[in-house]
């Protein structure tokens, strides 16, 4: 999933955290802490009440289930108000990664070769209008990832590309007689509605853990508002949306029709929850500190400012309420092979460029770990050590000679992209916030010291990936965490050129089409163990071509209202099960 | 008079229509493209065309404009079929937020009068309370204070007070709870507690030009000749300064308080940033972060509007009080 | 605010019997040197100005270069160690959060920022305004009228809103027109809009003396011996109006300094890693909690030169207008 924190730039202005029992293997620093004390537990819950959340942006991303593919958003809205036919199990630790039976019975059936999987719906399940939800919902809500123009790829989009529908699909709202049953071909529903079928184009071992995700969430098609629906969609869990104003407040109350015995996941304790807009970061960390009023039934969207880090975890006023952990991003920098065709100029990039000084400038430590891979640790499976460009310093202190070897070397190999980085200069996408204005300076002077010159290029956090998108620069910052357990949602994401994220131009590179074929391999690879050494092998790939330069593993860190309960962070989302949050007296 | 009034009005009406015009035209010559914010990141640019013609953007400036001031005065649907129709006044309709410019300002406009009003109190009672001891105590210590504090208040940036306020009162001291706006009607305590340091805040920073000016004033109608006249034909100095000196000072003050006030009423962006109230200049704020184009059209209207009103209003005051002004 | 200031009346024209004979220049000259403050303001404003231009020599003389990092000078959390925001015998005003670079430098740097800026700013508001003033009130006619209602409807529009809205689609414009890239047309976005925004009260002022100076008899001599239009502005309208010009500059330049602060404090400014007291005040707004001396340190110094500034215009005023009363103070 794409990371909120990438496009606001910063390492450490994101909304995600994680416990940090997850983690392995990465040195694991001021990690022991992970949730806050006494508000990770349940103690002296008392059902009732209202739950605030405080956020900087000025809306939701997104309501829409379709257009949803941030961690946070995810976890907050799967909680809350849209069910899906499997999710994960509510629980604190790595236990919380585990697969479970959501709308549908049990955990879906796989057949001809993993090809076809079939779900079959619980009874008593319903939407807020106490109509039951039904196999054609379902099917409606995916075919809305397929109308492009309406959902503008905001969602993730493995409906459109593992969905085996003959021909072109244009989604539900334009579709032809002919399309539409082609795609009703492919997701089948049964007479009784009860059971649904989804025919892949390829074998997918995991597709029960891509149904987790919103995109296949049910939407009635009679309620279907097209791109309005994001202000309003409607309810399949224990909260509903009464009412939204963006830029003020989203205000959720309990839906009257959920029943908890159709729901095995959600154990709702507050009766409303309020999403506050628009409200400046440091306000929200002054109003967390002083914890008064509502704000003691309170969390927050979005992490700690790096400046409050030492007056909260220096103080032992404030352990039971702070939280500190991974949050299962990594933050690199993409570099663009069409206008950087030299390895050597990428690791001299990559061995200049001071790692420790932008951690410094941004709290320290607590921003994340130095990460040598693109896969989080907290991937157990996946992640090995990579092996990172030799001569790079551990402490993330710049290299100056190795770096200055590697662009002496390019001068001679690669004379024109040498030229373009010291003359020229690399134009450096990345969001423009207060932090960035400062460790952008860390850029230009770290990597000055071996003449390759940084054009600074801070764009508008809101239009960032659109920006990149049509005009990729030549580096290029951003974070990625993955959709599920498996790295097939991170090494195709971002270095195939199908990925729905790969600004790299990778494929202009000799070296690209090796890396693909091998990429077509894993993904087909049934035997995830074999599957796991596959995406290692092809992690260190990119990293050996330096075709992105892995900044972090990065944590988060929050407050908690002191009145505020179970809020334990649920690690397939890096952020609190929110709606299993309750209320202490 | 009449004559006068009509036609300061007529000119008023006309400058706002030349302001409404050329706002209009400075954001649609801008090279955002409004469509363009429609639709997603990996948009395709027939989408954008076809959005571009449902929202009339397709359209000559000419016509966009007319479209606007119709919407004005009689409402306006926007989108084609299934679109939204926001009743009138309506200011436009923002593709962001989805919602009604005219909602929006609605809502933010109390707050903005809130912290307009009572900081406006707050720094006429001031100004004048120090400017009028000031010019009482000419040249002695009280003088000094006032005019010192004249001087250190008008070299200081709002933003910096606003700051050194929530340090003082809110983290070391305690004194005071984190701004946090609350309605006037929902809860009164709540909203004049919020409200505290923000009208002090303006108030510091405005009152010290009103200082100034009342100390100034006074002192100059002071030594015009009927005051001479009047003290030596034995008034007593208080009557003499209460009932003539001061009114005829105070004047001219009210009337340059009256156009302050009503460019604070278009928004005190920056107060309105350092103590997070969701007002006209935090919308504008946030409409600028959004690149939003109807919220940043409308509020610049609407201030403008307040400023033209307040500038007729005066100049009618005036002419009533001054019958020479009339002739201009 | 603009200055008022209704005297049509030179020096001259004040009895102070006892340095009849002076010109009017030595006159105001006299004046301004016995108002202590006033002099003391001036030599405020003189040592900021002598600081900015010899920042580069300056800050290496005293190896505090605004643009070193240094991690020695930062705890594990990125902020200063010690007290103070760190301040210590190497860095005498502690250092910034996060980066290690040294205040003294970077408020050094600043000032020229800030200076420029103001400069820049006045020269410039105060040439056009000077100019548009003196056109609309010797032409009269249409070309005055179209002046008036065009100051008219820049009033009318609320400026810093506006200035803000602007910002970065004309900065970018401006950019695409060939302005080069960068702090450079950021910086002159933000005196175009200030000249934008700041030519109608200096031409007001003007248009004002001007109108009431084209009546007065040497004006009307001049013109009856035939004198052309050029020999009226520059021998007789210019000499009768550069104090007040020089008053207003000088009233309005701290307020192009302070804005300069505001519009970086809302994120419109130099972009890093130039410093600028704006952008320093814009960044330390973060840490008024976790170190307040990294706010209280360019704030304060912005305060005493926008003070020295305006005190320095008071003086000046009480100079060249000794009717205002400020002197006796």
């Amino acid at each position: 999933m794409k990371s909120r924190k990438a496009i606001i730039g910063a390492l450490l202005v994101g909304a995600f955290f994680i416990s940090a029992c997850g983690s392995s293997g990465s040195g694991g620093s001021g990690s022991g802490e992970s949730s806050g004390g006494r508000s990770g537990t349940d103690e002296g819950i008392k059902d009732g009440g209202t739950l605030f959340i405080l956020d900087h942006s000025t809306g939701a991303t997104n309501l829409d289930p379709q257009r949803i593919y941030t961690g946070a958003d995810l976890g907050f809205l799967g909680s809350t108000i849209t069910r899906t036919l499997t999710s994960y199990t509510p629980v604190a630790g790595k236990a919380g990664t585990q697969l479970i039976a959501d709308l549908a019975t049990d955990t879906g059936t796989p057949s001809d070769d993993v090809k076809t999987w079939s779900f079959t719906l619980r009874d008593g399940v319903t939407f807020e209008d106490g109509a039951a939800i039904v196999c054609a919902d379902i099917r409606y809500g995916v075919s809305r990832t397929f109308a492009s123009d309406m959902t503008g790829d905001e969602g993730p989009l493995y409906a459109t590309t593992m969905l085996a529908v003959e021909g072109e699909y244009p989604g539900p709202y334009t579709a032809t007689a002919d399309q539409q049953a082609a795609y009703e071909k492919a997701v089948e529903c049964s007479e009784d509605g009860k059971t649904i079928t989804f025919h892949l184009k390829n074998p997918v071992a995991d597709f029960n853990y891509t149904v987790a995700l919103l995109a296949f969430a049910p939407v009635p098609k009679a309620a279907d508002t097209a791109d309005k629906y994001t202000l309003k969609p409607v309810s399949s869990g224990p909260f509903m949306i009464k009412s939204y104003e963006e830029g003020k407040e989203l205000i959720m109350v309990r839906n009257p029709n959920w029943s908890a015995d159709s729901d095995p996941i959600r154990k709702p304790h507050v009766d409303e929850i309020h999403w506050q807009f628009g409200l400046d970061e440091s306000v929200i960390d002054e109003r967390m500190i002083a914890d008064a009023g509502d704000d003691q039934a309170t969390i927050v969207y979005g992490g700690l400012q790096p400046e409050n880090l030492q007056t909260i975890f220096d103080n032992e006023t404030y352990a039971d309420r702070r939280t500190d952990g991974f949050d299962g991003f990594v933050s690199y920098t993409m570099i663009n092979i069409k206008k950087v065709p030299c390895l050597e100029v990428r690791q001299a990039f990559w061995l200049a460029l001071d790692r420790e000084a932008l951690r410094t400038a941004g709290g320290g430590p607590f921003t994340g770990e130095f990460a040598d891979s693109f896969i989080n640790p907290l991937l157990a499976t996946d992640y090995a050590p990579g092996t990172v460009t030799e001569g790079l310093n551990a402490d993330g202190t710049p290299n100056v000679e190795a770096a200055q070897a590697k662009m002496d070397a390019a001068k001679e190999s690669c004379p024109e992209v040498h030229k373009h980085a010291t003359e020229d200069g690399l134009r450096f996408d990345h969001g423009q916030s207060e932090l960035w204005a400062k460790l952008i300076s860390i850029w230009i002077d770290s990597l000055g010291a071996v003449g390759i010159k940084i054009i600074d290029n801070a764009i508008e956090p809101s239009k960032y990936y659109a920006t990149i998108n049509k005009d990729p620069g030549d580096l290029m910052r951003a974070g990625w965490a993955a959709d599920w357990n498996n790295a097939s949602t991170v090494v195709p994401e971002l270095f195939t050129k199908e990925g729905g994220f790969n600004y790299s131009q990778n494929w202009e590179d000799p070296a690209y089409p090796a890396f693909s074929d091998k990429v077509n391999l894993a993904k087909a690879e049934v035997d995830r163990s074999k599957q796991a050494t596959m995406w290692q092998e092809l992690n260190q790939y990119v990293l050996d071509q330096a075709w992105a330069v892995p900044g972090s593993f990065t944590k988060a860190q929050n407050l908690v209202g002191s009145r505020v309960r179970n809020a334990y962070p649920w690690l397939p989302f890096g952020w609190y099960n929110v709606g299993a949050i309750g209320l202490a007296e | 008079m009449l004559i006068f009034i009509a036609r300061r009005l007529l000119f008023a009406l006309a400058l706002l229509f030349a302001v409404s015009a050329f706002t209009y035209v400075i954001f649609a010559a801008l090279p955002s493209d409004p469509a363009a914010l429609t639709c997603g990141k990996n948009c395709r640019p027939e989408v954008i065309a076809m959005n571009r013609v449902r929202l009339g953007y397709d359209k000559p400036i000419v016509v966009q404009y007319g479209q606007y001031l119709k919407g004005i005065v009689k409402g306006r649907t926007y989108g084609a079929s299934e679109g939204v129709h926001c009743p009138a006044p309506s200011l436009g309709y923002s593709f962001r937020k989805h919602q009604c410019v005219t909602d929006l300002i609605t809502r933010s406009l109390p707050v903005t009068a809130s912290v307009a009003l009572g900081a406006f109190v707050l720094w006429m009672l001031i100004g004048i309370g120090l400017g009028t001891m000031a010019a009482l105590k000419r040249g002695r210590w009280p003088d000094r204070l006032a005019t010192g504090f004249s001087v250190v208040g008008i070299s200081l940036p709002t933003f910096f007070v606003g700051l050194l306020a929530i340090m003082v009162f809110v983290i070391w001291t305690g004194l005071l709870p984190f701004p946090r706006y609350e309605g006037i009607t929902s809860n009164p305590a709540k909203w004049f507690m919020s409200l505290i340091l923000p009208w002090f805040t303006l108030a510091i920073v405005s009152a010290s030009s009103y200082v100034r000016l009342t100390r100034n004033g006074i002192l100059e109608v002071m030594n015009e000749e009927f005051v001479r006249l009047g003290l030596a034909k034995g008034l007593r100095r208080r009557t003499l300064i209460v009932k003539y000196v001061m009114r005829a000072a105070l004047l001219p003050i009210v009337t340059i308080a009256g156009l302050d006030f009503a460019a604070l009423l278009g928004g005190a962006v920056i107060t309105e940033s350092v103590f997070n109230l969701p007002g006209m200049g935090k919308l504008s704020i946030m409409a600028v972060n959004d690149s939003d184009l109807p919220i940043l059209v409308a509020t610049t209207l609407v201030a403008a509007v307040f400023i033209v009103i307040a500038n007729a209003f005066v100049d009618i005051l005036y002419g009533f009080l001054d019958p020479r002004v009339r002739s201009y | 605010m603009t200055v008022s200031n209704t005297s049509d009346d030179n020096a001259m024209t004040v009895g102070d019997t006892a340095i009849v004979g002076l010109s009017p220049s030595r006159l105001a000259l006299a004046r301004f040197r016995r108002d202590k403050v006033a002099v003391i303001a001036f030599f405020v404003v003189c040592f900021f100005v002598f600081i900015a231009i010899f920042a580069p020599v300056l800050t290496s003389i005293f190896n505090l270069s605004p643009y070193a990092l240094d991690r020695q000078a930062l705890n594990d959390y990125g902020n200063p160690i010690g007290y103070f925001g760190g301040i210590s015998w190497n860095h005498p005003l502690g250092v910034e959060p996060g980066t290690g670079r040294d205040i003294l430098g970077r408020l050094m740097y600043g000032a020229r920022v800030s200076l420029l800026i103001g400069f820049i700013g006045t020269i410039v508001t105060t040439g056009v305004g000077l100019v548009l003033g003196m056109v609309s009130g010797l032409r009269r006619g249409l070309l005055d009228s179209v002046i008036t209602r065009v100051a008219d409807l820049t009033l009318a529009f609320p400026s810093l809103l506006l200035i803000i809205a602007l910002n970065r689609p004309l900065t970018q414009r401006l950019e695409s027109m060939g302005v080069p890239k960068g702090n450079f047309a950021r910086m002159t976005y933000i005196i175009l809009v200030l000249t934008v925004f700041g030519w109608v009260y200096m031409a007001r002022l003007i248009r004002g003396q001007v109108l009431s100076l084209r009546e007065r008899e040497f004006v009307e001599a001049a013109r009856s011996f035939g004198a052309s239009n050029t020999h009226i502005v520059f021998k007789e309208l210019l000499p009768n109006l550069w104090a007040q010009v020089i008053v207003f500059a000088t009233l309005s330049l701290p307020g192009y300094v302070a804005v300069e602060a505001s519009l970086s404090f809302l994120g419109i400014g130099l972009m890093a890693p130039a410093a600028s007291w704006g952008t320093m005040l814009g960044d330390s707004v973060r840490y008024y909690r976790a170190d307040p001396t990294y706010l209280l340190i360019p704030g304060v110094t912005l305060m005493i030169l926008v003070m020295a500034f305006n005190l320095m215009g008071d003086g000046l005023r009480d100079a060249v207008d000794p009717k205002s009363d400020r002197q006796q103070l």
